[in-house]
């Protein structure tokens, strides 16, 4: 083949694929959010793992008042920029969240997702067990909205 | 979702401020400087990078054409698998077999792998497989197989370094990088661009400067104590692969986009840049998805390639100071890459080994089902990852220990090439003033991006 041709069917693949790189790029959003629900399903539970390899800790803390994380979201955005929270390992935890937009709250490492409608409120319990500092997101448009530290 | 922030963040109680740590470092770098002065007169490392040629039996094993084979063969089929998986497979991102081994298994893998063993892209990487396969079965039949163009190669590094951002720029700037669909896409096209290069310019000139995982594995392994000289490898002491000038034009540059991306990976979760990103997002709240996705993107870029530039700009304000302070006829800017090296390891240690130790676990569960089908080819699908393997105290350890290592190591062999360069010791001395600074600098900047992220 000679060299023009080959370098037109060398762009043409190019572009072809980059074409279906943005495409997926932007494609990727409706499919994320009919099937995130399910991300909890196979998770591995953080709980398990963790009992096992830190039982002299476990003294079973006897805390009955969860610690409330309370996130505004206006606009895709949290209110009053990220909501930090500190708690410490075993305490019960619930984080509210009402949000004007719809979307998925994510809480990271433990790996909670609940949909959130515009204008509802989405609640997460759960127990801290895992010392660490884990994002809370808005699935759908990647944005951070709450930063929770566990203290061991 | 951002499967990069799964790994363990940085909580820690530490005993004392973490500005203490800050200054200790600094003076860590300080004393390591005033100890290479004293010390280190005559340059050490280029004496020492011939090494050893290992034994005859292991050259004929390591080097020999079944194993090349083997290794080349394996890794289309992970090449294959992983296109397949991402394409075709589940599009929850922590269930499918894609998102994990890209990001996790090979980004964070292979150059672990690289420095601990040397240049092994050179047998893993599938696109060079498939490139010797197919010159291979072209020059069975008896034609000859070369590349498009024949005139020499004139680019440098300058393709990989791109190659290379539009890599860390999918990583960290595209608002779903883990998404499986666009993950597929990706890998076709990075597979195109080494498949096609290496056509057009030959092999080897693509794989030294147009392949970008090529060229930054191939420049991390000269940290390693392996390499290959004379179609023969040779054991030789860890980092004296690093000794000398770095000529090859782009250097700079590829070593630029290795460090900023890390460094502003870290800047990138810290609270300050995520209230940025949602400023962005209240600006164009009204508007359809797409343009969210856009414009935060776009603001990501631009925050990478600040980052870049900046490890650029630095760099090259500390060599030219350099010169001024020794009066050099000619420029430095070739003489002090190669101690970059070192720290941009650093720099991938310090951010991702927590991520790799905890979900570099879940590919265990990935490989039994790779699709996310609910099939359990391999049975370890229950396999439960233990996420408690380090405390956030020990990451925040190996962090801390990751980049004073690396500075010093960087500071070391920056003064072993000025002692060679200058056959004045003051000069010698002088020169690396400036190198100190700069080291001063990227470690406290380092260590208090950690310390937000």
């Amino acid at each position: 083949m000679p060299v023009r041709r080959l370098s037109i069917v060398f762009c043409a693949t190019a572009a072809l694929l980059v074409v279906g790189f943005l495409l997926t790029s932007c494609g990727g959003n409706d499919d994320a959010r009919t099937t995130i629900e399910t991300t909890t399903r196979t998770q591995p539970t953080i709980s398990t793992t963790t009992d096992t390899t830190t039982t002299t800790t476990t003294t079973t803390p006897v805390v009955d008042q969860p610690t409330i994380v309370r996130v505004g979201v206006v606009g895709g955005a949290p209110q009053g920029g990220i909501v930090r929270q500190t708690v410490r390992k075993g305490d019960r935890v619930q984080l509210i969240v009402t949000s004007d937009v719809a979307d998925h709250v994510h809480l990271h490492g433990y790996d909670i997702t609940r949909s959130v409608a515009a204008g509802e409120t989405a609640r997460i319990r759960f127990e801290a067990t895992v010392p660490g500092r884990f994002e809370v997101e808005l699935e759908d448009r990647g944005a951070q909205i709450a930063d929770l530290t566990v203290r061991p | 979702m951002n499967l990069l922030a799964h790994g363990l963040g940085g909580v820690r109680d530490l005993p004392v401020p973490e500005s203490l740590f800050f200054t200790t470092a600094a003076i860590v770098l300080v004393v390591s400087f005033v100890l290479l002065g004293a010390l280190w007169r005559r340059p050490l490392l280029d004496r020492h990078d011939e090494g050893q040629r290992l034994a005859g039996v292991l050259q004929a094993v390591l080097l020999s054409r079944a194993l090349r084979i083997v290794l080349g063969a394996l890794s289309v089929a992970l090449l294959v698998l992983a296109m397949a998986t991402a394409l075709l497979g589940t599009t929850l991102e922590l269930l499918n077999f894609a998102p994990t081994f890209v990001y996790v298994i090979f980004w964070l893998g292979l150059p672990l792998l690289s420095v601990l063993l040397g240049d092994v892209w050179r047998v893993l990487s599938p696109w060079r497989a498939i490139a010797d396969a197919t010159v291979w079965a072209i020059e069975r039949t008896g034609r000859v197989a070369g590349p498009v163009l024949d005139s020499p190669w004139r680019y440098g590094r300058y393709p990989a370094a791109v190659a290379l951002f539009a890599f860390v720029a999918l990583e960290l700037a595209h608002p779903r990088p883990a998404y499986p669909r666009t993950l597929g896409v990706a890998i076709a096209l990075y597979s195109y661009w080494a498949l096609a290069g290496m056509a057009v310019f030959g092999r080897d000139s693509w794989t030294k400067g147009g392949e970008g995982f090529a060229v930054a594995f191939s420049i991390l392994s000269r940290i390693a104590p392996f390499a290959v000289r004379d179609g023969a490898i040779v054991v030789r002491w860890p980092f004296t692969g690093l000794a000398g000038a770095e000529r090859v034009p782009g250097t700079l540059v590829f070593v630029a986009v290795l460090l900023g991306s890390t460094s502003f990976d870290g800047f990138s979760r810290s609270t300050t840049w995520q209230n940025l990103l949602g400023d962005v997002r209240a600006n164009v709240a009204d508007e359809s998805q797409w343009v969210v996705d856009l414009a935060t993107t776009f603001v990501s870029v631009v925050g990478l390639a600040v980052f870049v530039g900046a490890v650029v700009f630095t760099y090259l304000v500390a060599v030219s100071s350099a010169r001024l302070l020794v009066h050099a006829p000619r420029s430095l800017a070739s003489e002090f890459v190669l101690p970059l090296v070192p720290i941009a390891l650093a720099y991938l240690v310090a951010h991702y080994f927590s991520l790799f130790l905890i979900q570099g676990q879940f590919i265990f569960t990935l490989v039994s089902d790779p699709f996310g089908r609910g099939r359990d080819l391999f049975g370890t699908v229950d396999f439960a990852p233990n996420l408690a393997i380090v405390s956030p105290e020990t990451v925040w350890y190996v962090q801390v220990a990751a980049l004073v290592v690396g500075h010093v190591a960087g500071l070391a062999i920056a003064h072993d090439r000025a002692v060679s360069l200058f056959e004045n010791r003051r000069d010698a001395l002088r020169s690396q003033y400036p190198m100190l600074g700069l080291m001063v600098l990227y470690t406290v900047g380092g260590l208090w991006l950690l310390s937000q992220g």
